[in-house]
């Protein structure tokens, strides 16, 4: 028995289908969607997607949020295919590698992304068939690429539709950073997303706004904005680019947001530093567009001082907390239960237990495993239990807290989990770089970096040249990689790092930079 | 007030340095703090202050005062 997204997505359409489901901006005009012009373009989807013979497939999405992403994505896991939805802004080494890794047979491409197509279909042997995310032809000649018009026009030769998808196959596959450097592509089913969707106590009128202005590759996002809003019937608006989130939640008037604490932080800062003689109704009505009432935050934890804050400001702020593995969220505030400093209650499908301090859970959310890593999978899933890597506790009144980790991951104000060792890696191919540790700090990353004493006596660089040469193979580094996994921060160390007895470094005491003691 | 100065109000909003104590060579998240997140804020600003439309691929290659002052400039 299970749920199935496909059940959760129809019901909509039916009971919502004249509400707009989703708006979005076209060269500054709102362009808008119906529940039930949406679902036809799913249908159209999953039905060109069973015609051209990939049922059973993976599939890949490359883009930033847009309609077209999100009606293929539904078109995908409504059918009987896996979605496998990847960040946009990596490198296209990293692309192609996930690609390969997912074993995708076809991929939904943004037309902003175009410049990956031929790398793409270069190094991607499995590859079969590109969609370009655009209804119009797509202007590229090659027989394996076509637009979305294509498929869906596709879908005609087909008269039935496709078979109801089992709950327990699995529907999408998220990657996730990995602890070994390698990241981890977490298979989640039907029923782990629906049942998450539908566990999460929160309900609002049909035809609330909500801006989403996550990256929609994240489960946390994909999750709950998208089709926990689409669950209820809530008109979903697409926030075209970070630099205009202010600007566009005047635009929109959410009554509802999604936010990592690094937003929170941002938008702190603006109402902070405005002239104190303006109201702040005023200045809530500028910043937030007037109608804002409640924020989710989730991804990392948020410091409560801004939940005071933002509460002057007439914005309720609720801290969640998720990870991929359980389709993400695993406990949650909520308007009518919550505690400021607390992760919320767990979510009526988690059963939650302890062992030395970490946080084990287990659910109809937790994923199947990872997909192609038994030996990861194991180590993470024990007897049904999915051991998070978080320390925790819970209160006496049931509110759980998070106070500390026991996986090497930086996590980021914005959600973004950075396993260190796989930026590392890549540092240490410079010449001069003879010891590299990546820590998290104010926000950002910091590269603490011991020099290769060889290339600094061969060149006979001084310390000013060292830092220079470094900052600028950190600068060239940067150039290629999203901002979260960018190094803002360079420490020259003038002591190796403290290594222990099997010679590894002690990463717990990479910020102690003194001599070694003589052997 | 100057546009220079204006801008540096803005920048202002983000950090602990004052306008006035703002050199072009410091850099925004290296020197000022800037969070990834507060720089995207910061150009929605840029643009909403000064009403021009910035490309965002340039101007996310933008690292100090002095490189977003030209690119303002520029405009």
């Amino acid at each position: 028995m299970g749920i199935l997204i496909r059940d959760i997505l129809e019901e909509s359409a039916k009971k919502f289908a004249d509400i707009k489901a989703v708006k979005w901006l076209e060269k500054k005009e709102i362009h808008e969607r119906s529940y039930s012009e949406l679902m036809e373009n799913v249908i159209a989807v999953r039905k060109g997607l069973q015609a051209e013979g990939f049922n059973g497939k993976h599939i890949s999405l490359i883009g930033t949020s847009s309609v077209e992403w999100i009606e293929s994505y539904l078109g995908i896991i409504t059918g009987n295919t896996v979605a496998v939805p990847l960040d946009a802004g990596l490198p296209e080494e990293d692309l192609v590698d996930l690609v390969n890794r997912s074993d995708s047979e076809a991929l939904f491409l943004s037309p902003k992304n175009q410049a990956l197509l031929d790398g793409i279909l270069a190094n991607c042997p499995k590859i079969r068939k590109v969609w370009m995310l655009q209804e119009e032809s797509t202007g590229v000649s090659s027989e394996k690429t076509a637009s979305l018009a294509a498929l869906k026009a596709a879908a005609g030769k087909c008269d039935s539709d496709t078979s109801i998808p089992s709950p327990d196959g699995v529907a999408t596959i998220i990657f996730t950073s990995g602890t070994t450097g390698k990241s981890k592509g977490v298979m989640l089913t039907q029923n782990n997303l629906a049942t998450n969707v539908v566990s999460v106590d929160y309900t609002t009128d049909p035809g609330s706004i909500l801006l989403s202005v996550l990256p929609i590759h994240h489960a946390f996002c994909l999750v709950m904005d998208w089709l926990k809003g689409f669950s209820l019937g809530t008109t979903i608006c697409i926030n075209d680019s970070l630099l205009h989130m202010v600007k566009n939640m005047g635009i929109f008037k959410p009554e509802v947001m999604l936010m990592v604490p690094m937003m929170i932080e941002t938008i702190y800062k603006r109402l902070a530093s405005a002239d104190a003689a303006i109201p702040k109704k005023v200045l809530a009505d500028n910043v937030f567009g007037g109608n804002l009432k409640i924020i989710f935050t989730g991804g990392a934890h948020l410091d409560p001082f801004y939940i005071g804050e933002f509460a002057e400001y007439g914005v309720e702020v609720l801290e969640g907390y998720g990870m991929s593995e359980c389709s993400p969220v695993i406990s949650s505030n909520t308007p009518e239960t919550h505690k400021a400093g607390s992760i919320g209650k767990p979510l009526p499908n988690a059963e939650i237990k302890f062992e030395n301090g970490e946080i084990l859970v287990k659910g109809s959310s937790v994923m199947k495993g990872y997909y192609q890593m038994p030996e990861e999978t194991a180590e993470t899933l024990k007897d049904g239990w999915l051991h998070t890597g978080d320390k925790g506790y819970m209160d006496e009144d049931g509110f759980m807290f998070i106070n500390g980790r026991v996986k090497n991951l930086i996590i980021l104000s914005n959600g973004e989990n950075i396993s260190p060792e796989e930026i590392e890696n890549k540092l240490a191919l410079d010449a001069l770089v003879g010891e590299v540790i990546v820590t998290g700090e104010d926000n950002g990353l910091t590269a603490r970096i011991y020099p290769d004493q060889d290339v600094v006596a061969a060149k006979e660089l001084g310390e000013d040249a060292i830092k220079t040469a470094l900052q600028a193979f950190l600068d060239n580094y940067n150039k290629n990689q999203p901002t979260y996994r960018q190094i803002t921060g360079l420490v020259v160390r003038k002591n190796p790092f403290i290594r222990s007895s099997t010679k590894k470094i002690k990463r717990q005491e990479a910020l102690i930079d003194e001599p070694l003691p003589m052997a | 007030m100057t546009k220079e100065m204006q801008f540096k109000t803005i920048v202002a909003q983000y950090c602990k340095v004052k306008p006035e104590d703002m050199a072009n060579d410091m850099r925004f998240r290296e020197d000022l703090g800037f969070s990834s997140l507060d720089f995207m804020s910061f150009l929605g600003e840029l643009e909403d202050t000064f009403d021009i439309e910035l490309e965002e691929e340039d101007a996310l290659k933008v690292l100090t005062v002095g490189q977003a002052l030209e690119l303002l400039e520029r405009l």
